[in-house]
């Protein structure tokens, strides 16, 4: 799965005037942007700034067989004052080349269809492979009415001339035959021959240039991109290249001059264009119909939906305060007309709800789902009213954008909704978004790299100097510094010629979950493409694209941490007869917030990482609004604008709080009302936008600029501006600069990942939910996690550990106890233990579990009896011994392992039941299993061991060298010395934290806290990389509860695990490893949790790839 | 066979008589059917004699020769049998036949495709220093994945299958190459027979390890021990780490090349693999886990348990997940013969002169005839002849031929050598002479026309090989499309002997020739863009009457100078009707220089 990180979108500068040029005699209609893929060498912004410059009053934008770059041209060149002329470079399967340029809505729409078809179905009907298009010359014929054609001559017209009239008899609507002046020695005469066999079919000569790119600049790019996409270097490629620049974007002058002889094919230009006035804010959107039943206004049910909610959510009355949100809020909604919107997504929630069985646990997110209507409908849980979280805070009236909810469903049942929806409104109205696939740098330079002949060293040691960052493209001293000449005229070339590709679309990709559901079928909006996988299709536009036209999104995203909760909430009804809900737990429990503040939130969603665990008795939450600024404030934004600090000094006391003030004769108390919630520190997104408008005075363009500047970090230029603005107008009305520096800073945080407020309280939520299962109920809250792996933070063995640590009882997997499932067994003593499931056990089916499970009417006493009855291959019983989950039938992992080698898989015949052939079975002895070996094999089985911690082994050996165990640690004073050895947990390298790594080492006795320090990190950077078992030497650092080991000399030791067993150990390493996994750039603000299903956009601090 | 990298050449070896391969029982198989029999009879089998040297018999080839004894091969490099071990080091007295008797010695090169990568790196002069770590990579799903390593990267933990860009993250200076297998492989094949100079039954066990049975070839060596050093010497030499054993298994060898180099006398083979782990059984890696598992983690503990246990536990269908079959092919219960390939067919022809002669000549048809007749009954033709004429007094002369395409044309090929001996001082006359294929191809006849009229390629052929032959393969070169857009660099031209000919793709409006290097002139014309009017060439003055362009060739950006300016080339006819092929060099103001210059490139017909 390729990283879904966003690239940032190019826009035409803000602060340019673009006056309308007057209408130009000639229009450019063959013009392919980069979405022509690896054919188009200039993107929209480029071409449509070039073209205003030209003097084009119109361009006309036909990329090679898809309708995916429209969007972003029409954008482009409207902020241009261009006229977008929207069409497609339509190449048949049999050769034939047409532009075609959709005259109204209606020709849009087959043109849209046409291209669906021909992306969803090969010729033959079948499924069409990802990324091909199979245009018929009939589906062509079927779908023109209303399209003007115009047939692209080949380059060679060897029998072009004879095919001619049959084209022209099968496509009434084509009308033009394409003539383009490119310098080929011969064009004179290929024109007039053109111009011949045109006049001879009806048809008339059109002038074109065959744009690929908006200035004769670009032809090294494009001659890359050709190499890349033939697959040859340069040297090799000889006639596969153009031979010059001409097909750059020429002005109109030009094309007039080079088309002198033929001025009625400059004229056949301008009235195509003219002829074809299809634009794209035609596409109005629909809502779909289903939502609001029959005779019914959308609004009048919402209110009666709204109504009946809030009187279920509130039996004994609607609280006047609410009722007054509420009816403000509808009023709203109906002012803006998005009551549809709301409807849809109830629509879908009351699907997870109700239908689905067992339901799906679900909850909404995003600017508007914290509004009291969201609360009332039930697809959020957190009541605004008690929480002060202001609907118009998230809706703003003047930008008129679609408001955002994002909903969250349990990772392993979303796609049940996905189904839902494609069942209810079907493929043709309903589809995902797709996700533009940039050249990131380090692909740019490989791929250019291997076309312009560098050795696989030079771009590996180029594409590593990349710091998986955008924009930034390759600095000189970065080619120093990986040992390169920048001043290598080939090297300078290959570099330049990557910063161009860089941030150019690679291919389409499916997005996480953005739905779009229409009334009309979507074929006809935009083409629907498949995607690699089967039964996956996606429109051609991506998020953005869908913004700017303003059609409706709804994300239908995967968080796994809704899958624990479910999970959990079912062991407790099982087994406490405790029925709970997400909006009915008790709110506010002090245990659990006692629990938090002593950092035990292993599990716990969100505040589980080694960040969120150092915040956590710092920031000693003791309500639930504590917990949305605990989740809010470990992020860039705050950290870099340096934040984190204040807020804690105020809310420990140790500093005053006091609101930044304007001078005379500004409200000093402005701010109050903004940061009072937070004690005078910004720490949300909102809350630094409100800076911006109340102190800083921007307008509401101003304010939205800054806003999309933050979304999607623009060029520095850009940022630079509005910094000056920004800052330069809060001093000016009396603000102290370094605080206004401050919060300018903290927005240019936000702006790589950003969290909003009621992103935060949706998310404290669910960090409230899951600490008050893990603090009441750990057994069920511990198994609830490890049956919902793989999700968030830890792995099975820290999950396990933490279990024990509570006091709950983990017993083992046994094929005569064990469900597939992690399940919880009463004990004895009162309570329940764990005992792990058959899923804990690598490699085994689920199916097969439910076999084992099913045929278990008697104990299963040996293998044998498992296999037959059971029905089971002898493959899986060998598993099941070898995870030493034959306990019960009192047979060790050796003695059962010895066992089962000797099933075999006969056919199940009674003539083959009867005893063996070759004799009678001698006893073995087999050497008994030293538990080392035991403990190795159960991680390599299970990925976790309950007989020993592998370390134990080593305890002795190190003990006598003088090195302190973990628990050592907790004790140590500060600053005292110490050396410490551990099994590596998880590495990671924040990119807030300014290059210093943290690893958290875990021995039998606990787990530590290491830092190490950059300089140390580079001395040492192999051994931190590479080591599985680590030795470090340094001192200890106290802080309030929290103990960091700062580490100064590290040793990898991994070589000593290979001596505990003949195979050595790997111990297994946390989800969230930053050498293992590299998590680069990562998304921003929305997605859904950290690491657990690739689809999941990640939303934990992004630590910096290691490489 | 190319150029490039070349193990050692093998030397010249006497012509192959085409003999049918007999057909490949499965050794396993038969060797099973031993067992069996062996087992059911209750003996040991019957001592085989050892096949008599000497002329090769008319068919026996076609029955199975018996397990563990090699086949015969024909030919003087079969050493005969019964020369056994010729030392005394790590003989043991039993001479039986048996398979206890054998003795076959395992050559892993555990660093072979590195070490030759080196090599070539070195010819080149662009090896790495040694103490560099370095590794080669292959392509992989996501990124190149490490294929081989040398001994300083692997003492830095980077090992074959991690991801280049990890192993670069944690050791920035690792330098990696592609790795190139199926060259490793050619090159291994290459050393298989360059190693039979040690012993004749040599094949190739894997990816980077050779096997021999070396049974009756040490003594030519001095002993085991001698010829161990020798081969380690030699290999050295050429740049390659080897660890070899000697054993009287192939399984023992194998485990012990990798595992305890050195020689086992056949009394020792359990002490000395006993103590080895399960991984030295040629097993994969499940089953030495399970193995592990199992508390079976040396050969000798899994030797101690009963067979039956073992078989009934592991009856895999392969033998590498068969620790049974494996410890019998240690032990020598199961035979497993080394089965070494055939050479590749060599032809050469010899005339051994009972009286010395003067002039060589007149043997040469006869010498010519009889190589082509070896070549047509194996189906090849030769692309390179070496003849060598051997004076009394022991000097030797010699001359060599080349073909452009294969031939075993007697006439042709003795062409070649016309008025190439005419120089050669006979001294007291040459008594042996040897014409030799150095390099053949396969030539499958093919069907000629009706009336025998040879085929303008061949003829074409013969003159090149000729006319190269006389006045040297240089001197004869054809044009070779390139793939550029710049005119001049459209043609490359490449010695005709060695070319492989190429069609040009059809061009239009390309003069028939070209000037080299074009020539400048004067020309009247409409700036910026306009064609010539006229122009002034070799101090005549034309007047174009009419005119066809421009063709626009832009400069190839990856390879010309900063500055190089497009050319705008016309296709013009003057007032005579002479055509020519004009470019102007630059446009004005394009910002590489002042005025266009304009040039004459060539003339049409």
């Amino acid at each position: 799965m390729p990283e879904t990180e966003k690239h940032p979108r190019r826009d035409v500068p803000q602060q340019a005037e673009f006056p309308p040029n007057p209408p130009s005699a000639y229009v450019e209609l063959g013009l392919a942007t980069c979405f022509s893929f690896l054919r188009g060498a200039s993107d929209a912004v480029d071409l449509a700034v070039q073209g205003w410059s030209l003097g084009y009053d119109a361009l006309g934008v036909a990329d090679l067989n898809t309708l995916a770059g429209v969007v972003r041209m029409h954008v482009a060149a409207k902020r241009v004052n261009v006229r977008p002329v929207i069409g497609a470079r339509l190449a048949l399967v049999t050769g034939e080349t047409f532009l075609a340029y959709p005259t109204d809505r209606a020709a849009y729409g087959r043109l849209s269809a046409l291209l669906s078809k021909a992306k969803m179905r090969d010729v033959e009907g079948r499924w069409q492979k990802k990324g091909v298009s199979d245009v018929t010359l009939d589906d062509l014929a079927d779908h023109a009415e209303g399209l003007k054609l115009i047939l692209v001559p080949p380059a060679d017209l060897e029998g072009f001339e004879a095919a001619l009239p049959r084209l022209a008899r099968r496509l009434p609507a084509l009308t033009h035959l394409a003539a383009a002046h490119l310098y080929r020695g011969d064009d004179r005469a290929r024109i007039n021959a053109l111009e011949r066999m045109a006049r001879a079919v009806g048809l008339a000569l059109m002038a074109t240039n065959e744009v690929l790119y908006h200035a004769p600049e670009r032809r090294p790019l494009q001659d890359v991109m050709t190499c890349i996409r033939e697959g040859v270097s340069l040297a090799e490629a000889g006639p596969r290249l153009a031979p010059n620049a001409e097909r750059h974007l020429k002005s109109p002058q030009t094309m007039q001059r080079l088309f002198a002889e033929w001025p009625q094919a400059i004229r056949a230009t301008r009235e195509i264009a003219d002829a074809c006035r299809f634009d794209l804010e035609e596409l109005a959107y629909e809502y779909p119909r289903e939502v609001v039943p029959e005779g019914r206004g959308p609004q009048d049910h919402l209110e009666k939906l709204t109504w009946e909610g809030a009187a279920t959510r509130w039996p004994e009355g609607i609280p006047p305060a609410t009722r007054a949100v509420l009816e403000k809020e509808l009023a709203m909604i109906g002012r803006l007309d998005i009551a549809r919107y709301f409807l849809t997504i109830h629509d879908i929630i009351r699907f997870a709800r109700e239908t689905a069985q067992p339901p799906i646990l679900c909850q909404g997110r995003g600017s508007a789902a914290n509004s009291a209507v969201c609360f009332v409908l039930g697809i959020t849980a957190v009541d605004p009213a008690q929480h002060q979280l202001l609907f118009e805070r998230f809706i703003s009236e003047e930008r008129r954008e679609p408001p955002d909810i994002d909903v969250d469903f349990e990772h392993e049942r979303r796609e049940e909704v996905i189904q839902h929806i494609y069942a209810k409104y079907g493929r043709e109205r309903a589809g995902l978004c797709a996700t533009v696939i940039h050249y990131r740098p380090r692909s740019a330079i490989r791929e250019v790299g291997k076309v312009m002949g560098l050795s696989e060293d030079v771009t590996g040691a180029l594409a590593k100097t990349v710091w998986g960052h955008w924009g930034s493209g390759i600095a000189e001293e970065n080619v120093r510094e990986a040992g390169l000449d920048p001043t290598d005229p080939l090297l300078r070339k290959a570099l330049l010629i990557a910063g161009q590709l860089v941030g150019m679309p690679r291919h389409l990709s499916q997005h996480v979950g953005g739905f779009i559901l229409t009334e009309k079928p979507l074929t006809e909006t935009v083409p629907i493409g498949n995607g690699a996988m089967a039964d996956r299709s996606f429109i051609e536009w991506d998020k953005d694209d869908i913004d700017a036209l303003g059609i409706l999104k709804v994300d239908i995203l995967a968080l796994g941490m809704l899958t624990c909760i479910r999970k959990s909430l079912d062991l407790v009804a099982a087994h406490w007869d405790r029925r709970e809900d997400l909006a009915t737990i008790p709110r506010e429990d002090p245990r659990v917030f006692d629990m938090l503040c002593r950092a035990d939130s292993l599990g716990v969603f969100q505040v589980e990482s080694r960040a969120q665990m150092n915040m956590l008795p710092r920031l000693r939450p003791r309500s639930f609004y504590d917990l949305v600024i605990q989740v809010a404030i470990v992020r860039p934004g705050p950290i870099q604008g340096d934040m984190v600090h204040p807020y804690l000094r105020r809310r420990a006391g140790e500093e005053a709080v006091e609101y930044p003030s304007p001078g005379h004769p500004h409200d000093p108390g402005e701010l109050k009302s903004i940061l009072g919630r937070t004690l005078g520190v910004p720490i949300f997104q909102e809350q630094a936008m409100k800076i911006a408008i109340d102190a800083a005075r921007f307008s509401p363009a101003e304010a939205n600029e800054l806003r999309k500047a933050m979304a999607t970090f623009r060029s520095r230029g850009t940022i630079a501006l509005l910094q000056e603005k920004m800052v330069g107008r809060m001093v000016a009305r009396g603000y102290d600069e370094d605080f206004a520096t401050r919060c300018f800073e903290q927005i240019k945080g936000f702006g790589e990942y950003g969290f909003p407020e009621s992103h935060a309280a949706s998310f404290a939520h669910l960090v409230y939910v899951s600490s008050w299962l893990k603090c009441h109920f750990p057994g069920a809250f511990g198994a609830a996690l490890l049956n919902s792996q793989p999700m968030g933070f830890y792995a099975p063995a820290q999950i396990v550990r933490d279990m024990r640590e509570h006091g709950v009882e983990v017993r083992p997997v046994d094929v005569n106890m064990s469900e597939w499932d992690c399940t919880l067994e009463p004990v004895s003593s009162g309570g329940f233990a764990v005992r792990l499931g058959l899923r804990m056990i690598g490699g085994l089916a689920s199916e097969v579990a439910a076999r084992i499970v099913a045929a278990r009417d008697a104990p299963y006493e040996t293998p044998e009896d498992l296999k037959s009855r059971a029905g089971i291959g002898a493959a899986v019983v060998r598993r099941l011994a070898a995870a030493d989950a034959m306990r019960s039938m009192f047979l060790d992992r050796r003695q059962a392992l010895w066992e089962a080698r000797s099933l075999r898989d006969a056919p199940d015949l009674p003539l083959f039941r009867e005893a063996r052939d070759e004799g009678a079975e001698v006893p073995v002895a087999l050497p008994a299993m030293p538990v080392c070996e035991q403990v190795v094999a159960d991680y390599q089985t299970l990925r976790l061991s309950l007989k020993a911690h592998p370390m134990t082994f080593l305890r002795k050996s190190l003990r006598a060298q003088g090195y302190a165990s973990a628990a050592d640690l907790a004790r140590a004073g500060q600053g005292q010395r110490l050396k410490l050895a551990g099994l590596v947990l998880i590495r990671q390298k924040p990119g807030s934290a300014k290059g210093v790594c943290f690893i958290t080492l875990e021995d039998e006795t606990g787990v530590a806290n290491l830092v190490v320090w950059p300089k140390v990190m580079a001395q040492f950077r192999r051994v931190v990389m590479q080591a599985r078992l680590l030795v470090v030497e340094g001192y200890v650092q106290r802080d309030v509860e929290i103990v960091h080991f700062v580490a100064q000399r590290l040793e990898d030791r991994s070589d000593a695990l290979t001596r505990l067993a003949p195979g050595g150990l790997v111990p297994p390493l946390s989800h969230a490893d930053a050498v293992k996994n590299p998590v680069q750039g990562s998304a921003r603000g929305s997605g859904a949790p950290a690491n657990g299903h690739p689809r999941n956009a990640r939303i934990l601090p992004p630590s910096r790839d290691f490489h | 066979m190319t150029g490039g990298d070349k193990l050692p050449v093998l030397a010249f070896r006497a012509p192959h008589i085409a003999k049918a391969r007999p057909r490949a029982a499965n050794p396993r198989q038969l060797a099973r059917a031993a067992e069996a029999l062996r087992q059911a009879t209750g003996t040991a089998p019957e001592p085989r004699p050892a096949p008599a040297p000497g002329p090769i018999p008319a068919a026996p080839e076609d029955s199975f020769s018996p397990v563990g004894i090699p086949r015969r091969r024909p030919g003087p490099a079969a050493a005969p049998p019964e020369i056994r071990r010729g030392g005394a080091t790590g003989g043991t007295a039993s001479d039986d036949g048996g398979p206890g008797a054998r003795r076959i010695l395992s050559l892993h090169l555990p660093r072979f495709a590195v070490e030759r990568w080196r090599r070539e790196a070195l010819r080149r002069d662009e090896a790495p220093p040694d103490d560099l770590p370095f590794a080669l990579a292959l392509e992989g799903a996501q990124g190149p994945v490490i294929h081989a390593v040398n001994p300083a990267a692997q003492a830095l933990g980077i090992a074959p299958g991690a991801r280049l860009v990890d192993m670069r993250a944690i050791c920035p200076e690792l330098r990696a190459a592609f790795a190139d297998p199926r060259g490793d492989k050619a090159a291994l094949d290459r050393l298989m027979l360059w190693a039979r100079r040690w012993c004749p039954w040599t094949a190739i066990d894997g990816t980077d390890a050779l096997v021999m049975d070396v049974t009756g070839s040490d003594h030519l060596w001095g002993g085991e021990a001698a010829m161990l050093e020798e081969i380690a010497a030699r290999l050295a030499g050429l740049g390659l780490t080897c660890r070899a054993a000697i054993a009287p298994t192939r399984g023992a060898a194998w485990a012990l090349a990798r595992f305890a180099p050195g020689l086992c006398a056949a009394e020792e083979l359990a002490t000395r693999t006993d103590p080895l782990p399960v991984a030295a059984l040629r097993l994969d890696p499940a089953t030495v886990r399970t193995l592990d598992r199992l508390g079976l983690s040396t050969i000798g503990a899994l030797r101690a348990v009963p067979r039956l246990s073992l078989a009934r536990r592991f009856r895999a269908g392969l033998p590498e997940a068969d620790p049974l079959l494996r410890l019998d092919q240690l032990s020598g219960r199961m035979p497993e013969p080394v089965d070494s390939p055939d050479d590749p067919p060599r032809f050469a022809v010899q005339a051994r002169l009972a009286e010395p002669v003067l002039d060589p000549l007149p043997h040469l048809p006869e010498l010519t005839r009889a190589l082509c007749a070896a070549l047509a009954a194996e189906g090849f033709g030769a692309r390179r002849l070496a003849l060598a004429l051997y004076r009394t007094d022991g000097e030797v002369a010699q001359a060599q031929a080349a073909t452009s395409r294969p031939s075993r044309d007697p006439d042709h090929l003795l062409r070649l050598f016309d008025g190439r001996l005419d120089r050669l001082d006979p001294g007291f006359g040459f008594d042996l002479i040897t014409l030799a294929a150095l390099v053949a191809e396969a030539l499958p006849d093919r069907q000629r026309r009706l009336d025998h009229a040879a085929e303008d390629a061949d003829d074409l052929a013969r003159l090149i090989d000729r006319l190269s032959a006389r006045f040297g393969p240089q001197t004869l070169t054809r044009p070779l499309p390139a793939p550029s857009h710049i005119p001049e660099r459209q043609v490359l031209w490449r010695p005709a002997l060695h070319a492989v000919c190429r069609p040009f793709a059809p061009r239009l409006h390309r003069p028939l020739r070209l000037f080299e290097p074009p020539e400048e002139v004067q020309v009247l014309y409409a700036v910026p863009e306009g064609p010539p009017a006229q122009f002034l060439w070799r101090r005549q003055r034309l007047r174009v009457a009419r005119f066809a362009g421009p063709e626009r060739i832009a400069p190839e950006w990856w390879r010309d100078r900063p500055g190089t300016r497009l050319r705008d080339y016309f296709r013009i006819e003057d007032q005579t009707g002479r055509r020519f092929w004009l470019y102007r060099e630059g446009l004005l103001g394009d910002g590489r220089g002042a005025e266009p210059r304009w040039f004459l490139h060539g003339a049409f017909a």
